[in-house]
């Protein structure tokens, strides 16, 4: 039986030229596992709104078609009268979360349709038990790790028993583990709940779990069909913007015309091909590690000895030491709550060490103060949101300079500079709200590097951008590395760690579990699933295979397919 | 950052049920109102205080010291200056003025712990339950309950783009009013779009959850009356009626106090 049944939709939002979704046709059957994939803009997020009925009742627009979902067309029913059977979990698992304990933001939904006490009860205990949350009844969801929370958000739509759940990129800002996690309790849903799933995600390396993917591009589906088919068609989804799953990235572009898809494939089939990793390309590769590594300047930051403890909290922080050198890129990883930001927030000021003292070029951040600490070390926020509220792009990128008194000339030089290394020369009147969230992350960073820092902190740069996006933004950020400025990163993105960073650090519990180039550390696979963290695809296939290396084009250059 | 007032203690006021809490509110707000005087509204202090110790939530009182502390000088100042009397006592201030002034900020400090003291006992939830069970809509209260909960939500975005901001040089603290008050802006314009964003989304996500599918609906948390509510409400009522009765006796006021 069709659980879905969507027959040639369109929508346009109010007041856009652009439709969101045109000629949609797309049938889902009961207990199906499907995953969305596109680059931004592709119209998921909206056709998730259409399941529920959000589209057309909470947006205003232009619909024309029809969605059907378990045989009621949403349009005849209300969004609330749609929630009995459709379940909606969204991307910002804060703003969805509203009560003041776990129990009751679960038992909410339940409340509404008027299920009796002793069965909201059971269903509380059950679906806190699936999500792995039980025992954490009271406690208020401000209190739990940001993994803890899009579980919380998940149990709270369970709990209403849904027939169909949707979820709109529920990983994103969680730990590869945690991501892993929240996959595995879709599987379990699937199997022994008969629940029909569909799945927004950017990451491909989850989607693969899924039995059937659909790829959207500019409100239509170019691709539909079962996951192991889809995620061959390599060029496809470079081609829209979609990350490849790096084995058999790796695979296509050595030539092979069956691809396998796992670790596990992966290491068959590179073995029954015959192919080795060539001894000599690999030794060049660590060549290029250490001579990068000796070409870093003086120690710009040193950590001593730091504790962080939040007022009537537990302690962040604790004992970390570091240095960090003129010209290195640097990323900090680790999982949800061990204290990343928290460790990067002493490098400009913006929070002092409870014990223990940070250096900055020679001298302790305490003495300096954010503001002057501000001229050399730059900190581009997670949410370019929370910082951006000029009315025009050259306005928020001469904030910095302005406020600190440059001359009208100089500030035009600055913003000029900056707008020409994050790629929006010509922008400079257009108004940033208007821009892609991309966009808008340029504008960030535009605005930190016109103050001329020496040290680029940038927390989750890539978070809420599609794969062709965090690639560009990383590209940026690399060009930036070139031209001598330090960068540091915290992100959980593992990818962007091994293609771009060039020495990792890895926190755990408030502590540094593990420092080194990253080759290194992506090569302690074991000690790095402690910590939640997990490499990527291609990197554990290189690894299975002897070696370390960060990237399909690495393994390409050392694999000698010869024989 | 937790921004919440509610604290997860175990005490006999916090297990009330949320009706008596709300009784026990107002009826410190009318306890208060009813004298002038600042010996007599410090007897109401004095209960209040109690009340917050039995309930374990004076620590929060560290939270809003300052605003206490700022209340209490400037209303003293301000009433003092804005009465008279017949006896002269430091500059411009008469005697009388001064009480009132006393008396007035007193009330002020006593109402708002008693405010915190109710907010620090009860969960939003239970608020909207009592509130319900006296009669009034469900959607009303639910409405109430989220302005509360926005509150903290909107102080930790804040929070965070204060931190943005200032890391940009943006410094906040010096300058002139006018100059600190168009230094608000790079603060004011993200924090009021981002509210906005967040609102949209929980917005979506109770019509999600079927917010208001049914006509009426269940309550997962469990309230009623013990033998502790009884007891609340009994010592509540007992100092309401000598109170009401001194009030009529026109006790408690200030003799020969002119206001403007």
């Amino acid at each position: 039986m069709l659980s879905v049944d969507i027959r040639d939709l369109s929508y346009r939002y109010r007041g856009q030229k652009r439709p969101a979704l045109q000629g949609i046709n797309l049938e889902v059957e009961e207990g199906d596992f499907v995953v969305v994939m596109g680059p931004s803009e592709a119209g998921k997020s909206t056709l998730c709104a259409c399941m529920n009925g959000l589209v057309p009742h909470f947006f205003r627009g232009k619909f024309r078609g029809e969605v059907r979902v378990l045989g009621r067309n949403t349009r005849e029913h209300s969004v609330a009268e749609m929630a009995e059977f459709v379940g909606l979990v969204f991307q910002d698992f804060e703003a969805q979360l509203f009560s003041t304990n776990v129990a009751l933001e679960v038992a909410f939904g339940p409340e509404n349709f008027c299920i009796p006490w002793e069965e909201i009860d059971q269903r509380v205990r059950r679906s806190l038990h699936l999500v792995g949350l039980e025992g954490m009844e009271n406690r208020t969801p401000a209190s739990l790790s940001g993994g803890q929370k899009q579980k919380l958000a998940i149990a709270s739509v369970l709990a209403m028993e849904p027939k169909v759940l949707i979820m709109d990129e529920p990983t994103t800002d969680l730990d590869p583990i945690s991501k892993l996690g929240i996959f595995a309790i879709a599987d379990e849903l699937r199997r022994s709940h008969d629940i029909t799933l569909m799945i927004v995600e950017h990451e491909t390396e989850e989607a693969a779990k899924a039995r059937r993917i659909v790829l959207m591009k500019d409100g239509s589906i170019l691709k539909d069909g079962p996951a192991h088919e889809v995620l061959r068609e390599v060029d496809l989804m470079e081609s829209i913007g979609v990350q490849p799953l790096g084995v058999p990235q790796f695979f296509h572009t050595m030539g092979a015309n069956e691809l396998p898809l796992t670790v596990e494939e992966g290491v068959a089939e590179f073995r029954a091909r015959g192919w080795r990793i060539d001894e000599a390309a690999y030794e060049a590769l660590r060549r290029r590690d250490a001579e990068r590594a000796r070409s870093y300047g003086e120690p710009i930051i040193r950590v001593e000895g730091l504790s962080y403890s939040y007022p009537g909290q537990v302690d962040a922080l604790r004992g970390i030491d570091l240095e960090i050198r003129r010209g290195e890129f640097l990323a900090i990883v680790g999982q949800n709550g061990s204290g990343k930001t928290t460790l990067v927030k002493h490098f400009n000021g913006l929070l002092e060490p409870t014990e223990g003292r940070v250096v900055v070029d020679g001298e302790e951040t305490t003495k300096q103060g954010v503001y002057r600490l501000g001229q050399k070390v730059a900190y581009v926020f997670q949410n370019p949101d929370h910082q951006i509220f000029s009315d025009t792009v050259y306005n928020e990128v001469a904030f910095s300079p302005r406020i600190r008194g440059c001359s009208e000339q100089e500030i035009q030089q600055r913003v000029k500079e900056a707008l020409e290394a994050v790629g929006l020369v010509g922008m400079e009147q257009e108004d940033p709200f208007s821009l892609t969230k991309g966009g808008r992350q340029r504008v960030a960073v535009a605005s930190v590097l016109s103050a001329r820092p020496e040290v680029i902190i940038l927390d989750e740069p890539t978070t809420g951008l599609d794969y062709a996006e965090q690639r560009s933004m990383m590209e940026l950020v690399s060009r930036l590395n070139q031209q001598g400025h330090t960068i540091i990163f915290v992100t959980h993105s593992m990818w962007v760690v091994a293609e771009y960073a060039h020495r990792v650090v890895v926190l755990k519990d408030g502590k540094v579990l593990l420092q080194g180039a990253t080759r290194e550390v992506f090569a302690r696979e074991d000690l790095l699933g402690e910590t939640f963290l997990q490499p990527p695809q291609i990197v554990s296939l290189s690894n299975r295979l002897g070696k370390t290396l960060l990237s399909v084009p690495e393994l390409v250059q050392c694999t000698c397919a010869g024989g | 950052m937790d921004t919440y007032l509610y604290l997860d203690r175990n005490t006999i006021v916090h297990r009330l049920d949320p009706r008596t809490k709300i009784f026990l509110m107002v009826g410190s707000f009318v306890m208060t109102l009813l004298f002038m005087h600042p010996a007599w509204v410090a007897m109401a202090l004095a209960v209040v205080l109690i009340h917050g110790a039995v309930s374990k939530s004076l620590s929060n009182l560290k939270r809003i010291w300052w605003i206490l502390f700022m209340l209490f000088t400037m209303g003293t100042i301000l009433w003092a200056l804005f009465s008279s009397g017949p006896t002269p006592f430091v500059g411009p201030i008469e005697w009388e003025a001064f009480l009132f002034g006393l008396g007035n900020a007193l009330r002020i400090d006593t109402m708002i712990i008693a405010g915190m003291i109710f907010l620090s006992t009860t969960k939003n939830e239970e608020i909207v339950l009592g509130m319900v069970k006296l009669g009034v809509p469900y959607r009303f209260g639910f409405a109430l309950s989220t302005a509360l909960r926005l509150v903290p939500t909107i102080n930790a975005t804040v929070y965070t783009i204060s931190q943005a901001q200032r890391s940009r040089g943006l410094d906040l603290d010096s300058g002139n009013a006018i100059v600190r008050l168009k230094k608000n802006i790079p603060l004011v314009v993200p924090a009021f779009l981002s509210t906005i964003r967040s609102t949209n989304v929980f917005g979506m996500a109770l019509d999600s959850k079927g917010f208001g599918a049914r006509p009426t609906r269940t309550n997962y948390m469990r309230v009623g009356f013990h033998t502790a509510d009884w007891v609340f409400l009994a010592i509540m009522v007992g100092l309401l009626i000598p109170g009401i009765y001194l009030w009529a006796m026109k006790l408690g006021r200030i003799p020969g106090l002119t206001k403007f």
